[in-house]
């Protein structure tokens, strides 16, 4: 690989009081790339995810993302990033189209309209634009979720979770989204504790347990039943 | 089906509040203040009921005694009415258990009732009102009678809250209806007129005397331990015991029926609107949306707003004593969202923080909103209780004008204070749903009330200064150290660490 890490991850902690949620995570991840963070819940995926779209600081460690210290460079990072959070991800009484326009203010976008509304229909959404997400399912949740996080065709692509409860056609919209994003350059980082789906969308896969990385692997590695048995022994 | 007349349900249903209660308990973040809470709750309502009579001319039946006592059965009336109010605008009063989380559990309606009814003291106009009852009760009656006459008024506080749980219930049943909500606002729009119409036709007064109930129950208070005190015992308790036990039956016909209000919001859809041209009107419109269409904000401001104003409209009050009114309605408004205002993002709140736009701009943004609500819900309360209060002199009006920015500002600062300091992640779709845990809203309501009653009671003696340059040379320091502690919870907000604990804490 010539060219660097777009994301650069260096002996990572995270601490909430007693609690270290992160425990020494170190990444690369490049451009064009999909890269896949496996593990339990409470392995620590989500936490690190959330360091690298500059939502939560770092306690220790370096991140760098796109060029960007996430420490002193947040709000640079912010514009680089496309973020779907592990949980909900929504302002509950605002619409998706009322979701869009706040990010496409927030992120100057200029004629964002007809890609938000073929991102919506292609998520199935399109018939619910204009309501508000208190009453939306967990899956239609997730996949508004993911199309905020693609709107601005971001550098680093991060998706927290973005099959839990989604439906086939909603998860074939994701892929196409990571297919999309990787074929314009942009890095893409998938946490997802089903390994099957994320050997199939990414190109790598970092197995986080007790808040620290444990392994890192090439998709094939982790795929078929010795992927699988290969992955439950890590889990342990 | 389960019935409320069933007594294995009930038994069942006392179990289950217990058992509800004691997880409520373990989940109290700081156990030593909420023992400490309750031992001031139980000191201060001791005091109110005793310290009274040591004053002198207490229980003399003249003066300011004998007035105290012919007011008490119109405040335990008061107190009725607003335990009705309080627990219709809260849809069948406060939750013992979320309902987001109590979904996975067997809570039947009667648990939910009998809960609401523990809850219900946990508000401080409840709180203030009984308070009030137990002083004047302690002042107006004779020493030797206060014993009975307090436990007998102790009953009525239960009475009133048991019977106001059990029209809330009965109004919910029937706003669950097909046409249950246009109904439900004929009648309070019917009720608020018959208010007004009698108090303008000053027949107020002779209503109140011709409903003799709680006239009869205080003569027998003031008998002192007799036959006609255990029969006004037996009255209030027999009352007691029906509208506990009856109000299960609403409460069962209610939760069987979908909320429309709640359903009607959650299924809302909103056409698009024109981007605004700037980072601060797109933050400030998506959070006034987030305000506007809940639930619960829109039935606690338009009581809020309205009932002070109605009170007063009848109260016939003047320009100087208008000033109490918006740190009243203020206080009242903050606490529908504003002591954790960042909880309106809900779980959205993690993906609002990755994008990029300034902290001091989100929090610019939730600061106004807050503000813009509480002056919209005050405006409302002041424009009704001006229209019997005649033309205002200019030392009156500035003396108003002060107080309502002052307070506001005093409010908005203290709610964006503890909004970075106690955040909890609660679900504001229900119109039962409270923005913190109810010890902490009676903790921050309490503060509140006090402040803002204070400050409203220094410009109510300015008003009566003929200079009006004097209320707005008091208003500086209150504005300016208001803004002072603004900005200083502003500046908590732009840290991203405490920024982190507040978005994850709300997003649960």
């Amino acid at each position: 690989m010539s060219a660097g890490p777009v994301v650069d991850v260096r002996s990572l902690h995270v601490r909430f009081g007693e609690v270290e949620a992160v425990a020494g995570v170190d990444l690369a991840a490049y451009a064009g790339q999909a890269t896949g963070l496996l593990g339990r819940n409470g392995a620590g995926k989500s936490t690190t995810m959330r360091v690298l779209a500059g939502v939560v600081p770092p306690t220790a460690g370096t991140v760098v993302v796109a060029g960007h210290d996430v420490r002193t460079r947040a709000l640079e990072v912010k514009r680089a990033v496309g973020y779907c959070p592990d949980v909900g991800g929504l302002v509950p009484r605002a619409t998706p189209w009322e979701h869009l326009q706040l990010a496409a203010r927030l992120r100057r976008l200029r004629g964002w309209e007809p890609r938000a509304r073929d991102l919506l229909e292609r998520f199935e959404l399109g018939d619910v634009a204009h309501r508000v997400t208190t009453g939306f399912s967990h899956g239609m949740g997730r996949r508004l979720s993911v199309v905020l996080a693609a709107l601005h065709e971001p550098e680093v692509l991060l998706l927290d979770e973005p099959f839990d409860g989604v439906d086939p056609i909603g998860v074939e919209a994701t892929f196409e989204v990571i297919s999309d994003a990787r074929s314009r350059g942009a890095c893409v980082l998938v946490s997802t504790h089903l390994r099957e789906l994320a050997v199939e969308v990414c190109t790598s896969v970092l197995v986080l347990r007790g808040g620290a990385q444990v392994a890192s692997a090439t998709a094939r590695e982790m795929a078929g039943e010795e992927g699988a048995r290969a992955y439950r022994s890590l889990l342990d | 089906m389960p019935t409320a007349a069933s007594w294995t349900e009930l038994r069942r249903s006392v179990d289950d509040v217990g058992a509800l209660l004691a997880f409520r308990a373990s989940a109290v973040r700081r156990p030593s203040a909420f023992r400490l809470a309750a031992l001031a709750f139980v000191v201060l309502t001791a005091a109110a009921a005793t310290l009274p009579a040591l004053l002198p001319g207490a229980g003399s039946g003249s003066g300011y005694a004998l007035d105290a006592l012919l007011l008490l059965p119109t405040a335990m009336l008061g107190l009725l009415v607003l335990a009705v109010a309080s627990a219709v605008a809260s849809g069948g009063g406060r939750e013992l258990l979320a309902r987001e989380h109590a979904v996975a559990f067997p809570v039947s309606p009667t648990t939910d009732h009998l809960g609401a009814l523990l809850l219900a003291p946990l508000n401080i106009a409840w709180v203030l009102q009984t308070w009030v009852l137990l002083a004047a009760a302690a002042y107006g009656v004779p020493r030797g009678q206060l014993a009975p006459a307090q436990l007998g008024l102790l009953v009525w506080v239960a009475v009133a809250t048991a019977v106001g749980q059990l029209v809330a219930w009965s109004v919910e049943a029937v706003r669950r209806t097909r046409h249950g909500v246009a109904v439900v606002r004929l009648a309070g729009a019917v009720v608020a007129l018959a208010a007004v119409v009698l108090q303008v036709s000053g027949r107020i007064g002779t209503l109140l005397d011709e409903l003799g109930a709680t006239r009869w129950l205080v003569v027998s208070y003031v008998d002192g331990f007799g036959l006609r005190w255990l029969g006004a015992m037996a009255l209030e308790l027999t009352l007691l015991v029906a509208a506990v036990a009856l109000g299960a039956l609403p409460a069962h016909l209610a939760a069987r029926r979908a909320a429309r209000d709640e359903l009607r919001v959650e299924s809302g859809r909103h056409p698009a609107r024109r981007l605004p041209r700037t980072a601060l009107g797109v933050l400030v419109r998506t959070d006034r949306g987030s305000v506007w269409r809940a639930v619960p904000m829109r039935r606690g401001i338009a009581v809020l707003a309205v009932g002070p104003g109605l009170v007063a409209l009848a109260g016939d009050l003047d320009w100087a004593q208008l000033t109490i009114l918006p740190g009243l309605v203020a206080s009242g408004g903050a606490l529908l969202f504003g002591v954790n205002a960042w909880c309106l993002d809900e779980r959205g709140g993690l993906w609002r923080e990755s994008l990029p736009v300034g902290a001091g701009t989100v929090f610019a943004a939730r600061a106004w909103v807050l503000a813009e609500f509480l002056l919209i819900a005050s405006a409302i309360t002041l424009a009704l209780a001006a229209l019997r209060a005649g033309a205002p002199g200019p030392a009156e009006l500035t003396a108003l004008l002060c107080t309502w920015l002052v307070v506001v500002l005093q409010v908005v600062s203290a709610a964006m204070r503890w909004s970075w300091k106690r955040p909890f992640a609660v679900d504001l779709r229900s119109a039962r749903a409270t923005p913190a845990p109810p010890v902490v809203m009676v903790a921050c309501s309490v503060e509140l009330a006090v402040v803002t009653t204070l400050t409203g009671l220094v410009f109510s003696g300015l008003a009566r200064v003929p200079h009006a340059e004097v209320s707005l040379l008091v208003a500086a320091p209150f504005v300016v150290w208001s803004l002072v502690r603004l900005l200083h919870a502003r500046d908590r907000w732009v840290d991203p660490v405490v920024r982190a604990r507040v978005v994850t804490t709300v997003a649960g």
